[in-house]
């Protein structure tokens, strides 16, 4: 019911309202309101629901108890420069596709953040063939989803039709992909709207938080910036700025396409060269350099005054990971029994042991660079510094006293016991197979992941602690309300910034 | 986990079921009067064990409000064999995990696990329904955790003020009127006495139904559960409710001041229980109202006038009479009351002229593409198997739901918007921002304070 906005590529985010992995990433966009009306209030979840899905890991089908391999896929390169990728998996009569363009936020240009973003949800706005309203009308007609939104790194697209309306999604992918007009009404009505939803998430902190953080945390980075912009720089975006965008970013060689679930595989090949065999080669599609993120230095404190907060939300980390870091699955192992589960130290402390919130995590969020790694939490106002005081007691604990052996074992039967449903459906593996194109992965993440999981050892698990997981130097971002934490939190930091929830920008 | 979502996308419209697509299903009855549904599904070597108590906030009463969501909470604090912690540390070291939900009118246990992990699974669950443990100390902690739920998911969000202010204004006798998490001065008040209750009315096998899909075998399940669960004892269940709400006889108008950025705005329509025969024809309705971009009202109020960020409506499952809700996120500067106005004009186009042929069509297309999705996952296959065996009394109805909404056409959709849809029959409820003094800075940049931080980040990092 209602387009759901697509979720950034590298989170799976379920139905609780707002996830905190999910903010990290940089998105204020809208909240479709049946996720906020219906999911979040109706049904009282036992948990905050990002404790089902850790983070995120290597999409797999898993079969023999012990060993995963992926079904077999075909990689095809057009001579346009377009890479297609065909699972066919015939359990369902549905097919998914994943789309992935080189048109990230990081390819905004500077004053004008959220460009990709925007580009991104105008595609579906009006092409030379068809208005907005027929695009609409001809997906919905046959109850297909067709949905584009831009993330740090690249920009994404899913959509999932019948079997027998498969051609008819093919068509409309080509056409928006191909040929979109931004028409100048349609531009201005997206950009309105866009401008409120950055109020509208303001109005809840768990929305917005990981906006601040990530511009405290990386400054001059490209991941400093928020994926849909601000009310600033949304406000100097034109239709040229759009067209322009699109002009650079978009072509046939920046873009990767998947295709998974019942079809035969030839003649989807030949209905994908012949929608989009014809795409000329355009732009320069040349990714803006990243330069590895440094990590803060030291420790300080941002605080978000939000005088309606009835409870403080924080977080507190550096930067952390990035999506190739050779490391990543003993990271998952260590994460998982430090805040990536129910009976995480982190949640067994903040929550299960002492009531002060409904959860507490931790998560590195795995880019093309070192994305960051977050403590999150909330608590109520009086109870703020007794939970951030916690929460460090935990971390310090992580290094103090490492993992027992137990807890390893524990770990690894969780990840290998719980992994199958991830990649359980289509749309899952159509995902995970642009980004490991992306990415410069393939399904080896697969396939010699459990082997990666049983070779962990006691070794490795203190080296990573000591590597991956910050100590002393530490960036703190906190929205709450002011007056009631605000002396108190000083303590934390020998820096300490402060702004207004109403104050433009993040 | 996009499954998961639309797990409970499910439940609020039941999606519609092509014959073609049944899928073989297996019951027992246990002699305690527990009946358990199984579904063998071998694509991934993983199992989906949900177990549906007919319990929800719907039994309780003013003072102990929220205690149906409380007692799920500590459904996972430890009983007789598995203490304090354990449930989590056990599933979570042998591969599961879990979560479990509570509505008006059920409270859900999820387990998902790896298939070695089974029996297991079995004996946790027969030890937390047989003995739960009442432990003081945990019951203070828990009433913290679930504090801060409330805190976040209601009074953290200006949607979940002013969802559970409405519900508040249009039920005035049925129990309906309360939120599922409770009063905050209910969660605060509650005692131990409370919670055994709870558990002795709610807590019987004869009042919960067992759902397994999977890699499983069935006889494996009538084993385990026949080992497990059939020598717990049952007893009466809960009391009917047998308050029905009055009919409303006028326009109820609710208004919420605070501090926001945004105004909200959520009205409400009094309908007839999911199990009523007009449930089909409202959903086709909801979905030519709602559903997508091509909806009317997507087009009207969000594309054509430009006066909505978004538009949304439905209902949710319900034993007893409900409400369908509709939710607008006006613009800045639009006034509820015109978002309002746009509302009703729409609703009384249908009322007057109907819908056409195509949107039927389309509605029910989009049904059953829902369907396919939710049955892609054996997560989605467990609750959809629950929700119709609790919600319509028998889950076979999901077998059947294909011909009931073909039989859907144009005069009944018609037909119920102008039974339902009425000013007498609504309540509204209205979000008004209250700004803070400094919000008039708001053009300015967030300037950082500390002298340190350094300034041209800040103005490019927002």
């Amino acid at each position: 019911m209602g387009a759901k906005k697509l979720k950034p590529a590298s989170f799976f985010c379920p139905h609780f309202s707002v996830s905190l992995f999910k903010l990290l990433t940089g998105h204020t966009y809208l909240q479709p309101l049946n996720t906020i009306l219906f999911s979040s209030f109706l049904f009282l979840m036992r948990k905050p629901t990002f404790f089902l899905t850790i983070f995120l890991v290597f999409s797999v089908v898993a079969f023999a108890q012990q060993t995963l391999k992926l079904p077999p896929y075909q990689k095809t390169k057009l001579p346009n420069g377009l890479t297609i990728i065909l699972m066919p998996q015939t359990e369902v009569p549905i097919v998914s596709l994943s789309i992935g363009v080189r048109a990230g936020s990081i390819n905004d240009p500077a004053g004008k953040e959220g460009v990709a973003s925007v580009t991104a949800d105008l595609l579906r706005k009006g092409t030379k063939i068809r208005t907005s309203e027929q695009i609409s009308s001809e997906l919905d007609f046959v109850g297909g989803t067709l949905e584009f939104g831009a993330a740090q790194d690249f920009m994404r697209g899913q959509g999932e039709f019948l079997k027998k309306d498969v051609t008819l999604g093919l068509d409309v992918l080509a056409d928006v992909l191909m040929n979109p007009t931004f028409a100048q009404a349609e531009v201005d009505k997206l950009l309105a709207q866009r401008i409120d939803g950055i109020k509208q998430a303001k109005d809840q902190a768990q929305a917005v938080i990981g906006n601040y953080f990530n511009a405290y945390l990386y400054g001059q980075h490209l991941y400093a910036r928020p994926v849909d912009g601000d009310e600033k720089s949304l406000a100097a975006i034109k239709r040229l700025d759009v067209m322009n965008f699109y002009e650079k970013n978009y072509g046939p060689q920046s873009v990767t396409i998947a295709v998974v679930g019942d079809f035969e595989t030839a003649s989807m090949l030949n209905t994908l060269k012949n929608k989009f065999g014809s795409w000329k080669q355009k732009g320069t599609a040349a990714t803006p350099t990243l330069s590895e993120p440094i990590a803060f230095k030291g420790k300080k404190l941002l605080l978000v005054d939000k005088p309606d907060s009835t409870q403080t939300y924080f977080l507190i980390g550096n930067t952390g990971i990035a999506k190739n870091n050779p490391d990543r699955a003993g990271i998952e192992i260590v994460n998982t029994v430090f805040g990536g589960r129910f009976t995480s130290m982190l949640n067994d402390a903040l929550r299960v042991s002492s009531g002060l919130t409904y959860g507490a995590q931790a998560n590195f969020s795995q880019r093309q660079v070192a994305g960051p790694f977050v403590i999150s939490t909330y608590t109520q106002n009086k109870t703020t510094v007794q939970a951030i005081d916690l929460a460090l007691d935990i971390l310090k604990k992580l290094h103090e006293q490492g993992l027992s052996e137990e807890q390893l074992k524990s770990s690894k039967a969780y990840i290998k016991g719980t992994y199958p449903p991830k990649i359980e459906t289509s749309d899952q593996l159509a995902k995970q197979l642009v980004e490991w194109d992306f990415y410069g992965l393939d399904e080896r993440e697969v396939n010699d992941y459990f082997a990666k999981i049983d070779a962990l050892s006691a070794a490795d698990v203190k080296r990573i602690i000591h590597q991956y997981y910050p100590l002393d130097n530490l960036v703190f971002t906190l929205i709450g309300k002011a007056d009631e934490i605000k002396e108190q939190v000083k303590k934390y930091a020998p820096q300490m910034d402060e702004k207004k929830i109403g104050q433009v920008g993040f | 986990m996009k499954k998961l979502s639309l797990g409970l996308l499910l439940l609020l419209s039941l999606p519609l079921v092509l014959s073609a697509q049944n899928i073989e299903v297996k019951t027992h009855q246990l002699k305690n009067g527990m009946k358990v549904v199984v579904h063998e599904d071998h694509s991934i070597p993983s199992v989906a064990l949900y177990i549906f108590y007919r319990i929800g906030s719907r039994n309780e009463r003013p003072g102990t409000t929220g205690l149906s969501h409380f007692f799920e909470h500590m459904m996972f604090n430890g009983a007789k064999k598995y203490g304090f912690k354990q449930f989590d540390v056990v599933m979570e070291a042998a591969g599961g995990h879990n979560n479990a939900y509570t509505s008006n009118d059920v409270t859900v246990y999820q387990d998902w696990f790896t298939p070695s992990a089974l029996e297991r699974i079995f004996d946790m669950e027969a030890d937390r329904i047989r003995d739960l443990a009442f432990d003081a100390k945990v019951i203070e902690s828990e009433r913290g955790v679930v504090a801060s739920e409330r805190r976040s998911s209601i009074d953290g969000s200006n949607a979940g003020i002013i969802y559970e202010q409405l519900w508040a204004s249009a039920f005035t006798a049925h129990p309906y009127q309360w939120p599922v998490v409770g009063w905050m001065v209910d969660i605060e008040n509650w005692k131990m006495e409370d919670l055994k209750k709870h558990f002795e009315m709610g807590y019987s096998p004869s009042n919960a139904t067992m759902v397994v899909t999977g890699d499983v075998k069935f006889e494996d399940i009538v084993k385990l559960s026949e080992k497990y669960i059939e020598p717990i004892s049952s007893h009466a269940p809960p009391p009917p409710v047998t308050t029905v709400e009055p009919e409303q006889q006028g326009e109820r108008r609710v208004v919420v001041k605070k501090f926001a950025q945004l105004p909200m705005l959520m009205i409400g329509y009094h309908v007839p229980k999911t199990a009523d025969a007009d449930y089909y024809s409202l959903q086709v309705l909801s979905n030519v109202l709602f559903a997508g971009e091509s909806s009317r009202m997507y087009q009207r109020l969000v594309d054509k006038d430009q006066i909505a960020l978004g538009v949304e409506g439905g209902t949710e499952l319900a034993l007893d009479p409900t409400l369908f809700l509709i939710s607008a996120q006006p613009k800045e500067g639009i006034a509820p009351e015109k978002v309002e106005k746009t509302l009703y004009e729409e609703i009384d186009r249908v009322k007057s002229g109907g819908i056409t042929d195509k949107e039927l069509q389309k509605a029910k297309n989009i049904l059953l593409a829902n369907f396919y999705r939710q049955m892609k996952t054996i997560n989605g296959k467990a609750n959809t198997l629950g929700s119709y065996e609790v919600f319509f009394g028998d889950y076979k109805k999901l077998f059947s739901a294909a011909d009931d909404y073909a039989k859907v056409n144009l005069d009944d959709v018609k037909r119920v918007a102008a039974k339902y849809f009425g000013e007498k029959n609504r309540t509204v409820a209205t979000l008004i921002p209250e700004k803070e003094e400094t919000k008039t800075a708001s053009s300015g940049e967030g300037k950082p304070i500390a002298a340190k931080a350094p300034s041209k980040q800040k103005a490019k990092r927002k």
